[in-house]
Order: structure tokens, then sequence, then C-alpha cells
């Protein structure tokens, strides 16, 4: 199974899409609020330079932004 | 050969289809996405039937009610890259991922995006300190220094998105006056974490990995000046998204396509156009969706005519 964890806001819209996304394929993930969470923000800078929601770690592949036909990709669904 | 392509998937487009359905005309609808802009809206108020509505339940309705429809095909995730004239009276719509579709007619509903600054630095930084979605991401810059660019409504509420994260915002304008609401802006003038800095042109934002700064011209003193920052959000307002049909219809000096009010049709016969993709005045939900029905409404009537 895939390892998954998303990098999130309360307030991003396309975090909640890549949550809800995940709930309807049935993929268990972690979630870290990179507003409240400051080791995690650090976490997600280190890993993706980035500093926009949401970032997504798959099996240590980093995807910045939802694209569904990418995380379908990168979790064998398609 | 479809009898309407309609290219969008926000308040305009989703309405098209749902009317097109119903008149049973032989539709196929293109979207990159559902829902449109106010996605990012984490309140709206103002579209009627719902007293209060966040932009991603917006856009599950929308998706939702199109979907209810039978009579009609819809192709999501891919985006219409061109519209070219084809055989005869018809249109071919060539998308992204190198799909065609013919089509007698064409509804174009593509809305308008995030204006960029256009400067050095911002592409490659963008999402690592250039933020164009401040709902979004102004939560990643606590204890931080940034800056807004843009005076108008969308800068204003950038900086209060702000104010509950950020140490410092500038607010940096161009002109020497703010364009945005007098309420508002009376309401962030008075926190002190704000600096407002006029006749500021922003040339370069700086940074290998992240922002570091930007580089403007001080049209004041005429001199080039830094200033360090974490984070730089961009709000100088939007552009349409009149690309794919630039070739073959009208477009006005904003690169809005010019339509007939009455009809939202194009210069180019076969062409119509509706909601914020149009040269419309006022850029709201609603009037999108009522100018598409409008539109589909007078190609059914163009349809009948020319069986
Ligand atoms: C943050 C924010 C908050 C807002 N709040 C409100 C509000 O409270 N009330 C209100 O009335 N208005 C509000 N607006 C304005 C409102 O969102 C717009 O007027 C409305 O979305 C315009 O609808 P539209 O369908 O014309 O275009 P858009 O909403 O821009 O939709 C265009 C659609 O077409 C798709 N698309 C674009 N190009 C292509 C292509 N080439 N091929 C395929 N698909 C394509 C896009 O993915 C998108 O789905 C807000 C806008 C913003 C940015």
């Amino acid at each position: 199974m895939s390892k998954v964890t998303i990098y999130s806001t309360p307030t991003c819209v396309y975090c909640r899409m890549a949550k809800e996304f995940f709930h309807k394929n049935n993929i268990q993930y972690t979630e870290h609020n990179v507003a409240e969470d400051d080791a995690a923000r650090e976490e997600m800078v280190q890993k993706s330079h980035q500093l926009g929601v949401p970032v997504i770690d798959i099996n240590g592949e980093i995807h910045v932004g939802f694209n569904r036909s990418e995380l379908e990709r990168a979790l064998g669904l398609k | 050969m479809y009898d309407l392509i309609i290219v969008g998937g926000g308040p305009a487009g989703v309405a098209a289809g749902v009317y097109a359905a119903r008149k049973k005309i032989k539709t196929l609808l293109i979207a990159k996405e559902f829902g449109g802009q106010s996605l990012a809206s984490a309140d709206i108020q103002n579209w009627i039937g719902a007293k209060s509505i966040s932009g991603f339940d917006l856009a599950k309705n929308l998706e939702e009610h199109l979907r209810a429809q039978e009579e009609i095909e819809i192709l999501d995730g891919d985006f219409v890259a061109k519209v070219e004239k084809s055989k005869g009276k018809s249109f071919k719509a060539v998308t992204e991922s190198g799909k065609n579709f013919e089509a007698k007619t064409v509804l174009v509903c593509s809305g308008s995006h995030h204006k960029k600054l256009g400067v050095p630095g911002e592409d490659k930084l963008n999402g690592r300190g250039v933020v164009y979605c401040s709902t979004c991401d102004a939560p990643l810059f606590g204890g931080k220094t940034v800056a807004v660019v843009g005076a108008g409504n969308a800068g204003l509420e950038a900086v209060r998105d702000l104010f509950a994260y950020a140490d410092k915002i500038y607010l940096l304008v161009r002109g020497d006056a703010m364009k945005g609401d007098p309420v508002t802006l009376e309401e962030i003038k008075a926190n002190p974490k704000l600096e407002i800095k006029y006749q500021v042109e922003v040339r370069e934002i700086l940074g290998e990995q992240l922002v570091t700064g930007v580089r403007y011209l001080d049209k004041a003193k005429n001199q080039t000046e830094e200033l360090k920052l974490d984070g730089v959000f961009v709000e100088i307002g939007s552009a349409p998204n009149s690309d794919l049909v630039k070739d073959l219809v009208e477009l006005d000096e904003r690169g809005q396509i010019i339509v007939d009010h009455k009809t939202q049709m194009t210069s180019f016969s076969g062409i119509w156009a509706a909601g914020d993709v149009s040269d419309v005045l006022y850029k709201q939900n609603n009037i999108s969706a009522g100018d598409a029905v409008k539109a589909v409404l007078n190609i059914y009537d163009h349809l009948n005519k020319n069986k």
C-alpha cells in the first residue's frame, strides 16, 4: 500500500479536493496542518522547496497542487 | 459531429450545459475543472438560492447538477487549446491532450485567470513564496515578512488574510492612490503590521530556492530599491481566457470577447461567449450563469433555423 502524506491548510480548496479524492478511492493518508504545525511546514519546504499547499508525498515522490490524473498514476489507480 | 461544444466548467459553462441538455441539443462540454474562479472563496453569500455557500460546495453542486443531465457528454480534466474553422460552417476544438472534436456551434465560457506581474523570477518562484491565492496560502506565512502587490479589493482582502499570520506586510501600490473599497481600506490602515508604499513598480522577484525579496522602481524618487521579503502575494486583477478563439472573434483592448449583449453572439457566426471571458460589464456568478443561458437559448434558435 502507498504511504501518503498531505501538507495542507484548513482554507485551501485544492487540499479538500485531494482529501476527498483519497476518501473516494479508499486511500489512507496522514495530514499535517501547516498553518499550525511549524515543524511540518519546515519539513514540507525541505521536501518540496514549495511554499504553497497542497504538497502531497506519495512513497517519497512529491506532488505539488491537486492534479487528479497525476495522483491516479502515482497511486496505481489507473 | 456535435451541435454544440461548450468550453468551461464554471457557473457559465455549467448553466449552459444544463440548458443545452434539457433542450436536447447534442452537446459536448469540455472543462479543465468544475466550479470556476470562486472555488477558492471560503464563503459566497450572493449565489441566489443559497444564503451562504463555500466555493468548494458551489463547485460540487454545479458538477452534480450537470452530471444529473442525461443528454450531455462531458470531458473534464482536459483543456481546449484552440478552436478552428473546419469544413463548411463547422468548428473544430483541439484539446491539450491532442483530442479533436467537431461541432456546428461553440459557446466559450472559459472565464478569466489571475494576472501575473510578468517580471523575472515570478515563474521560477511560483509556489516558492510567490502566491496567487491568499486564502489558500496566507497561513504558511506565520511570523514572516511579505508584500501584497495590487491595491484593488483583491489586494486589500489579501492584506486582511495575512494579518492573522504575517509579522509585517507591505502593500505595494503602483499609483499614488488605492482603488479598493474605502471601508476595508480604513480598517486595514489601522493595523500597525501594514506599511503602504506608493509609486512602486515591481521589477523583479528575488530568490533562488525561495523568495528573498523584490527589486522595484520607486517612481517618486526614480530610483531602484530592494525589499527583503519571504513572500509576494500578486493581486493585480484578472485577464480573460480568450486565447483559444483569438484568431476568430473580435476582442476588446483587454482581450475580452466582444458579444452582442442581447444574444451573446460573437463577431464570428457560430461562436457565442458568456461569463467573465466576455465583455460583460459586471463579473459575477449569477450574471455568468444567466448570460450563458441566454446564449444557449439563442444557439437553440440558430440550430433550428439552420437545420
Ligand atoms: C476569490 C474570488 C471570489 C469571488 N466571489 C464572488 C462572489 O462572492 N459572488 C459572485 O457573484 N462572484 C464572485 N466572484 C466572481 C465569479 O467567480 C466570476 O464572475 C465567475 O466565476 C465567472 O464565471 P465563468 O463561468 O464565466 O468563468 P470561470 O469561473 O472563470 O470558469 C471558467 C471555467 O472554464 C475552465 N476553462 C478555462 N479555459 C478553458 C479551456 N480552454 N478549456 C477547458 N476549460 C477551460 C476553467 O477551468 C473553469 O472551470 C469571485 C471571484 C474570485 C476570484
